[in-house]
């Protein structure tokens, strides 16, 4: 609970990313990292929208599409909370998000004339970085 | 009862001089919406917010707020409805705190904690004449004492020209904190400052002499709409290309940049199976689609001038 006031949230309103995308991509990177753990609260509809500065319904549906992908659980009349078990995603579905995040890797890459070795050894690094 | 908050049939208003402010625009806002009416100064945005709250006259068409039209519609309905001009004009003598108590006598729905907690955010004097204060202050006034009464529907003419990025913040969370307390709440902000529309817009609409020239739902945009750039090898030019939903093409040389509308990015695989033929497409935020919007009105403005 102390865990998740802390957190910051940082919204893009000038980007091609819809908001409550922006929002769960956040989210599933607190509980990839280590930052939220199962079991933990969100923050309540109305002090994220706040704190995010963003309309109470982004949040909303936030919330839902995360409960629909296995990541947060909503509990009734107690709100949202980081669900038990967060490898719910689909191979397919997952395979899809990391070719998008590997694709902007390598083109960042390329631009600053990595090579293939050191890109994959950065990658094991941050890999290691984070508690599996 | 209709769901829609707002709604224009066929609204036109010309000026004397014969200048047309609003032509046969057409605009449903169900309820519960963050609409932002997008356009360039002049484009009409002003003239159809007075048109809907019953401050001009139409000369043909009709604009209702929850079913009524307000140049006819009696005080009741009319205080459901609340309104911060472009230039908000308070009475310069009096004080907040005054007239806050003045405005809290028209409306049975004046919530004083939220007037007071508002003023004290923005560090709004209480005590000094309005007339003294700052243009931003006299804005951020008009705001607060427009939220208290807790309308149903908001109109907000360019609310955030003239305050500095810290008291836009301020202004964003207050509507934030008002739609979390009262998700009911329909607002309409008029702007030409894009930026901060897509933290709280629902929709949005674009206006351009007078007319409505697009009007969506924002994810909707933000997944539908894209920059496509194609490059294609020196040999070969784009001869024959179609692009699927496409709004704007511009080729120079061997390049093409496209803005398309599409279902989704697969409508263009059949170019990644040409031969050297490169292509990469871009998601589009709000500010950059109503850019390209203008850009292709004004593109075909000109094709229609020529023709």
């Amino acid at each position: 609970m102390e865990r998740q006031k802390a957190l910051h949230f940082q919204i893009d309103p000038r980007s091609g990313l819809p908001v409550y995308r922006q929002l769960m991509d956040q989210i599933k990177y607190y509980v990839a990292s280590g930052g939220l753990r199962a079991g933990d609260q969100l923050p309540s509809i109305r002090d994220l929208a706040v704190r995010a500065s963003v309309n109470p319904t982004t949040v909303v549906k936030c919330y839902t599409e995360l409960q629909h992908e296995g990541v947060v659980e909503m509990k009734h009349g107690k709100g949202a909370f980081v669900a038990a078990s967060t490898s719910e995603l689909s191979d397919i579905e997952r395979r899809k998000l990391l070719s998008q995040l590997a694709k902007q890797l390598v083109v960042e890459a390329k631009q600053l004339g990595a090579s293939k070795e050191s890109v994959e050894e950065v990658v094991r690094e941050e890999w290691d970085r984070l508690p599996s | 009862m209709s769901d829609l908050a707002l709604e224009a049939i066929n609204l036109t208003k010309t000026f004397s001089g014969g200048k047309v402010a609003v032509s046969s625009l057409d605009l449903g806002i169900p309820k519960g919406t963050v609409y932002g009416l997008m356009g360039r100064n002049g484009s009409g945005k002003s003239t159809a917010i007075r048109l809907f709250l019953g401050l001009l006259k139409a000369d043909s068409g009709s604009a209702r707020i929850l079913g009524h039209e307000l140049w006819t519609a009696t005080r009741p309905v009319r205080s459901r409805v609340g309104y911060v001009a472009q230039q908000p004009q308070l009475p310069g003598w009096m004080n907040l705190r005054d007239l806050g108590r003045y405005v809290a006598h028209l409306y049975p729905s004046w919530d004083q904690k939220l007037f007071e907690t508002a003023a004290e955010r923005w560090e709004l004097p209480m005590t000094a004449p309005v007339g003294r204060l700052s243009a931003g202050e006299q804005r951020k006034s008009a705001v607060v004492l427009a939220l208290a009464p807790q309308p149903e529907v908001i109109l907000l003419d360019e609310p955030t020209a003239g305050l500095d990025t810290i008291a836009k913040r301020e202004f964003v969370n207050l509507l934030v904190e008002t739609l979390a307390d009262r998700p009911d709440t329909t607002m309409v902000l008029s702007t030409h400052d894009v930026g901060d529309l897509g933290r709280l817009a629902n929709e949005v609409g674009v206006m351009d002499r007078g007319r409505l020239v697009l009007s969506h739902q924002v994810e909707e945009l933000q997944q539908t709409m894209r920059k496509v750039q194609i490059i294609y090898p020196d040999d070969r030019g784009p001869e024959g290309l179609r692009l699927p939903g496409l709004i704007r093409q511009e080729t120079v040389g061997s390049v093409v940049t496209a803005i398309c509308r599409l279902a989704n990015d697969q409508q263009l695989d059949f170019l990644r199976s040409e031969a050297g033929v490169r292509m990469e497409i871009f998601p589009m935020g709000i500010e950059d689609i109503f850019v390209e919007v203008f850009e292709s009105v004004e593109s075909t403005l000109l094709q229609d001038a020529r023709n």
